[in-house]
């Protein structure tokens, strides 16, 4: 019995913890993902990219003498101010076209590899560190956090429920709700829609730079890292449903504590094989993923 | 994206033209350099045809079947993998590891296919892009084919006895034949009723169950026959090249494939061809100069996408074909 | 006079909505039904589970003998069983004469999938026969989106009756067209019904058009069936006229 208890103490609530702040930060990338596709209509391959110049960022305003709380803060503002630029610039150009989905899929996808290689030049193609800003570790409930991964937890969690509040509890989420749901509409009662969809594209940006900052202490920042987080974050809002916040916040935490629950099973290298295959199960049984609306593809 | 205007009742002569002209171009080329002794650019074009084998499987399901793979890679690794070993392993015989290669395809596509199928758009994508992520995963990670390193040390292939993939006009040429097959059965699937039907499920596949027709039978078949088209083109790198490595079904490599389709023209089978050979020559180029030649195509593809996204061949064939038009009517006026 | 279509007990709940309450009739081979109602009736409901568009929550559809309940449109059309549709669904980006080849490809039973298209002989003879029938030769080559909108709507009936269907379910046909145009349909339905025996299941808006074109009328009011008969006797039946005249139109 103690035996049980101690694994459960020492193996798997670490486990549990290190998921459920990983958790939190592909949570905050997936609800950029799934507020732009559910409000913009608009898939965007290049949100693995945001989240590593969310990263790459930090280490810039590190580099420069800047604590880590103020580029917590500076980072999200600053890739919203890219994220805006990036819809006005280029996305507003295939939206009005027939071929809408498949062109902002290769654009954004292009867009993608610009982006990869951009970092690659600026920074070079070796990883960099980021110290932990929050050292030591702090025991509650018997069970030991670590005090870095304690604070992406709670600010995670805090800044999830902010955007709940803020999509359906503010007017200025009703007023995206509403030029989601119908632009014309929503145009010819005054809203400024182009605005609107600009500003909803930078929101999701500035989530996914905020996870890359979050994250950065934990993962080391290197070029690559925007593509390999894509597929988890693709996959949860897959699986929560595409434009489902509910869904992108079940799927996010669930399918993180199935990552670092099996990791003490199974070798590292079936993670990606495992998310994989659970989305292609969930697709094939429920094609609109847990909370999705059919109709999104 | 496709044309409206490339009527599909009948191939336009003015791609019948840019599809001569891409052939007969291949030839002289051929000529040229080995006159000239040159090794470099014949095993280059034969690199660059490789992967236009690919960029035309990507094609026949973007720009025939609407449906967008960013994991085709997956086939063409896999052919490359499986003839590296049928050549290193059981016989250095270029029919048997076409053979072999393309069987093993066929089954992975239709593998491939049943998981994939069922879904479109986006989710295509991605389930597409997941699958070879996984399983260039798995290969990158499994010794018995040689992990991250690969296989090394493929020996040539022999086509007939005097003929091996080493001689690189020679190769050249066989690469060209086996492409320019593949381009001709293409083109002529799609005056099939098979063919037609892929277009059909492109333009309006809500219809399509309405004539009688389930499109996912359609879709399945098009689906394995891309990975065929993929797998076999994928195992001719290894007598080109004489190694395979799992960055063969790295996102890269599928990533370049639907480049080459969208710059060149889908839904045009020689745009991706011409899309294949423009920039496998331009990535050589840039990169001889740096290594961040990703940008510069990316670049381009970004321009492509928001301004031409016909692609080359599917922007310049309307523009002939109304001359050719203008030029015959004047012809047929003067003989009157 | 024989059934060729039989509806029994039919009905669908959407959420706490009846939108098909029960419903049971049937249509006569070679005859024309139609199915009227005011606004909210349920008629799109209704055709909607007869043709398989949506799954039904009770009852069933026999279709010549078959059971055709809830089945797959493919599986419809090749039990005999068509249907077009209110709007326009059609191959918009394909000449007119594509978009029949592709319905009566169907005639061909999947031979000569990979053969070249000049050799699917039957195929290419019903086209030619449609073509003819509907009047679309100086459009064939025409791009089905650039045709007028009453063009558009005289397509999407060859199309559904390019394979051959023994019965043809039209969706509100008349959708939208002009009184000319109207009337040209009008005579071009009664025209297949009278020469080729076809069956026909109607939903129309167009009270005239269905009194003067139908021969059998099911009634339909708040999901359920409410009266049925020969035009003459459903016109003259009193609770059909509360129904339609009871409310705003």
């Amino acid at each position: 019995m103690t035996e049980a208890l101690e694994w459960l103490q020492f193996v798997l609530a670490p486990q549990m913890i290190n998921g459920l702040s990983i958790g939190v930060a592909v949570v905050l990338m997936a609800l950029g993902l799934t507020i732009i596709f559910g409000l913009l209509d608009v898939i965007n391959m290049a949100h693995g990219e945001f989240y590593a110049i969310g990263a790459y960022l930090a280490v810039a305003l590190l580099g420069l003498g800047l604590s880590f709380w103020w580029a917590l803060a500076l980072t999200p503002m600053l890739m919203a101010v890219l994220g805006y630029a990036t819809e006005r610039g280029l996305i507003q150009r295939v939206f009005h076209s027939k071929d809408r989905h498949t062109l902002t899929l290769l654009l954004t996808f292009g867009l993608a590899i610009v982006l990869e290689d951009v970092l690659k030049i600026i920074f070079g193609a070796n990883p960099l560190r980021v110290e932990t800003p929050i050292t030591g570790g702090s025991e509650l409930f018997g069970l030991f956090f670590p005090n870095y991964r304690l604070f992406v937890m709670v600010a995670g969690g805090l800044l999830i429920a902010a955007v709940w509040v803020l999509v359906f509890r503010t007017s200025l989420g009703a007023i995206v709700r509403a030029a989601a749901f119908d632009r014309h509409m929503s145009a010819s009662l005054g809203v400024p829609v182009s605005r609107v969809y600009a500003a909803t594209f930078a929101f999701g940006v500035a989530l996914a730079g905020l996870a890359g900052v979050l994250l950065a202490p934990i993962y080391s920042v290197f070029p690559t890292m925007g593509r390999d987080f894509v597929l988890i974050a693709f996959s949860v809002v897959i699986i929560g449903g595409m434009g489902s916040i509910k869904g992108a916040v079940l799927a996010g935490l669930l399918l993180t504590q199935v990552q670092s629950i099996s990791s003490l099973f199974i070798s590292p290298v079936w993670n990606d094989p495992l998310l994989f295959g659970i989305m292609v199960l969930v697709l094939m049984w429920r094609p609109r993923g847990l909370f999705g609306k059919l109709g999104h593809a | 994206m496709p044309d409206k205007q490339l009527n599909p009742a009948r191939v336009p002569d003015a791609l019948r033209l840019f599809s001569l002209l891409f052939f007969a171009g291949a030839l002289v080329f051929a000529l040229v350099a080995t006159l000239v002794g040159d090794v470099f650019f014949l095993r280059l074009a034969t690199e660059a045809l490789i992967f236009g084998g690919l960029a035309l499987s990507v094609d026949l399901l973007l720009g025939r079947v609407g449906l967008l793979p960013l994991g085709q890679a997956l086939f063409f690794g896999l052919g490359a993998y499986v003839s590296a070993l049928v050549l290193k392993e059981w016989q250095a015989s270029f029919w048997l590891s076409l053979v072999v290669s393309l069987l093993a395809s066929a089954l992975a596509g239709l593998v491939g296919g049943i998981i994939a199928i069922r879904s479109k758009g986006v989710y295509f994508a991605l389930i597409s892009f997941g699958l070879a992520q996984v399983v260039s995963k798995v290969v990158f990670n499994t010794r018995e084919l040689g992990a991250s390193d690969g296989i090394i040390g493929v020996p040539g292939a022999v086509v007939v006895p005097g003929l091996d993939s080493t001689a690189p006009t020679g190769f050249f040429l066989v690469t060209l034949a086996v492409i320019f097959l593949i381009y001709l059965g293409l083109r002529y699937l799609m005056d099939t009723p098979f063919g037609r039907q892929l277009s059909a499920i492109r333009t309006n596949e809500d219809r399509v169950p309405f004539l009688g027709f389930d499109p996912w039978r359609y879709k399945l078949l098009a689906f394995v026959g891309a990975a065929c088209i993929a797998g076999v083109s994928g195992a001719l790198y290894p007598m080109l090249r004489g190694f395979v490595s799992p960055e063969l079904m790295f996102f890269q490599v599928s990533g370049n494939a639907v480049i080459n389709v969208i710059v060149g023209g889908a839904g045009t089978l020689i745009g991706p061809l011409y899309g294949s050979a423009l920039l496998t020559g331009l990535r050589s180029v840039v990169g001889s100069f740096t290594a961040h030649h990703q940008i510069i195509i990316g670049l381009l593809f970004v321009v492509v996408v928001i301004m031409f996204p016909r692609g080359l061949i599917g922007y310049l064939t309307p523009l002939l074909q109304r001359r050719l038009e203008a030029r015959r009517s004047r012809h047929q006026q003067g003989e009157q | 006079m024989e059934s060729i279509l039989s509806v029994q007990g039919l009905g669908v709940r959407f959420g706490s909505l009846q939108a098909v309450d029960d419903v049971t009739f049937e249509a006569q081979r070679g005859k024309i039904t139609a199915i009227i109602g005011p606004n909210g009736a349920g008629k799109s409901s209704l055709f909607n589970l007869i043709s398989g568009a949506i799954k039904p929550s009770s009852g069933q559809v026999l279709f010549d003998g078959h059971n055709v309940t809830g089945a797959s449109p493919d599986k419809m059309l090749r039990s005999g069983l068509s249907r077009s549709f209110q709007i326009t669904n059609l191959f918009f980006e394909l000449p007119v004469q594509e978009n029949l080849r592709l319905a009566a490809q169907f005639l061909e039973q999947g031979r000569g999938l990979f053969r070249p298209l000049s050799a699917s002989t039957r195929a290419h003879e019903r086209v030619e026969q449609l073509v003819e029938q509907f009047g679309l030769q100086s459009k064939r080559h025409e791009l089905a989106g650039y045709l007028s909108h009453g063009e558009q709507r005289r397509l999407e009936i060859a199309v559904s009756l390019a394979a051959r269907p023994r019965m043809l379910l039209l969706d509100e046909p008349t959708q939208g067209m002009s009184h000319a145009d109207t009337r040209e349909t009008e005579a071009l339905i009664r025209g297949l019904a009278a020469e080729h025996g076809l069956s026909i299941l109607l939903v129309e808006h167009d009270v005239d058009l269905v009194m003067n074109l139908s021969d059998h009328v099911v009634v339909m009011h708040q999901g359920q069936k409410l009266a049925e008969g020969a035009p003459k006797q459903v016109r003259g039946n009193a609770s059909v006229q509360a129904a339609y005249f009871g409310e705003h139109h």
